[in-house]
């Protein structure tokens, strides 16, 4: 405290100038125009920069809650964004001729649309995963269709899910006929191409030329008569020489499959229960001795 | 000691009015205009204040703005000489001087060349800060220059002149 008195009666003149050209500068400012003017200008101005410093200070502090408000925002637009490009791809989606027959054939069916979520079209043996499973309907062996035909076979099933058995895969096998000529054979896949499958088992007298449609024949109740398959590439022989083997041209392309429908046969559990009390008729039989 | 102090305010009255009513307007070429009124303050006795330089050199400034319309600029000016001039009177006054003996500027008890220095260090302050501050920006500092220039040299002058007048009595 004494230092402190000390130093202020030291310097008391140091003090006084100080306030005396205070005073002086006040008189200056307050009854001179022209460096009255000057003397605002340059407070104003330095006032305005201070100011705009500050407010820069401020913003750059309420930046880190900026960048989180905006790294949310940011993730609720592409949220948003995805759900409408979905929308859009289905409704923009255009109908194609295959699509338009296919559903004429199948007016009087019950068709569960599922979209594949799981699609292997790099082995051999592929499958397809789609998003139906036993809670919506589908049940193994039902057939599955998409835009450009006939997809392939419902394998297994989980609660919500499926395995589908596609057409590239070389444990399918469909039964085809080709369309306008009543002849039938069975679709088999030779592992190599994706676009391409083989219909084997037709006879040599049937009048067959590049071009011709090949549709589902309806004889394994998997599939209702008359679906597109594909079209015929080029006329082959068989390995035995008995018969034709057609090259298919598929029309579904397995690469970008997406959307897809499983065919809720109505029909099939008449059939599947038919053959089962055939089967039970058969064993019947059998045991009373008529079988023999 | 009365005598002292009637003897300051005897001269800076007459800095004063000789600053109003004749060196005001002087301005040889457009430029130099002495500030003599500072002469008040250098012969002031080493045993003054030092808030008593500051205080005799703003009342001195604020005379001359009241009278020559310029308030704050002289005052200004001159308040800051009161406060730097001591240290120049330290600087060139005689160094073997006792801490008990009184020392008053002029040109008999610090010889002329010391004196001279002197009183060319505070009118260089003075003048400086005073046009300066009159020009209160550095938009012509040419003319600025030539301005603060001429007035050294011609307050220098004046101060000379008084200094003889004032010790040759």
């Amino acid at each position: 405290m004494n230092t402190l008195l000390d130093f202020l009666r030291k310097y008391n003149y140091f003090f006084v100038f100080i306030l005396l050209e205070a005073v002086s500068f006040v008189l200056l400012f307050r009854f001179n125009n022209y460096q009255g003017s000057i003397y605002l200008t340059g407070a104003n101005a330095i006032s305005a920069k201070i100011g705009g410093l500050y407010n820069e200070g401020v913003a750059f502090v309420g930046l880190r809650n900026r960048n989180k408000e905006l790294t949310e925002r940011n993730i609720i637009l592409e949220h948003q964004n995805n759900t409408l490009r979905e929308t859009l791809a289905r409704l923009g989606h255009v109908e194609t001729t295959t699509e338009h027959n296919v559903r004429e054939v199948l007016r009087d069916f019950n068709l569960i649309p599922a979209t594949v979520v799981s699609n292997s079209a790099e082995r051999i043996n592929n499958y397809l995963v789609i998003d139906k499973g036993e809670n919506q309907g589908v049940r193994p062996e039902m057939g599955v269709i998409g835009g450009g035909g006939v997809v392939g076979i419902v394998y297994l099933t989980g609660k919500n899910h499926s395995l589908v058995i596609p057409v590239t895969n070389r444990k399918s096998s469909i039964s085809c006929r080709i369309r306008g000529g009543n002849y039938f054979g069975s679709l088999q896949w030779d592992g190599k191409s994706f676009l391409r499958a083989y219909l084997d088992d037709i006879p040599r007298y049937a009048d067959v030329k590049p071009g011709a449609t090949i549709e589902t024949s309806g004889y394994s109740a998997v599939f209702p008569p008359g679906i597109f398959v594909g079209r015929v590439l080029s006329v082959g022989n068989s390995k035995d020489g008995q018969s034709y083997r057609l090259e298919v041209q598929l029309g579904t392309n397995f690469s970008s499959l997406r959307d897809v429908e499983v065919i809720s046969t109505p029909y099939k559990v008449d059939i599947d229960a038919l053959l089962d009390s055939a089967k039970v008729k058969d064993e019947a039989d059998q045991l009373n001795g008529l079988g023999l | 000691m009365f005598q002292t102090i009637l003897s300051r305010i005897f001269w800076i009255l007459l800095l004063t009015f000789l600053q109003v009513v004749i060196f005001n307007h002087v301005h040889i070429l457009g430029y130099a205009t002495p500030l003599p009124y500072i002469y008040a303050l250098l012969i002031l006795p080493s045993n003054t204040p030092r808030w008593l330089y500051i205080l005799i050199g703003f009342c001195l400034g604020l005379c001359i703005d009241t009278f020559t319309n310029t308030p704050g600029i002289a005052a200004a000016a001159t308040t800051a000489s009161g406060l730097v001039v001591p240290w120049f009177l330290v600087a060139f006054g005689p160094k073997d001087l006792g801490d008990d003996d009184t020392l008053r500027p002029n040109h008999h008890t610090m010889k002329w060349g010391p004196f001279l220095r002197y009183a060319f260090c505070a009118v260089t302050l003075q003048c400086t800060l005073f046009f300066t501050i009159e020009a209160f920006s550095f938009f012509a500092p040419l003319d600025l220059l030539f301005n603060i220039l001429g007035s050294i040299v011609l307050t220098m002058i004046f101060i000379v002149i008084l200094e003889l007048i004032r010790n040759e009595r």
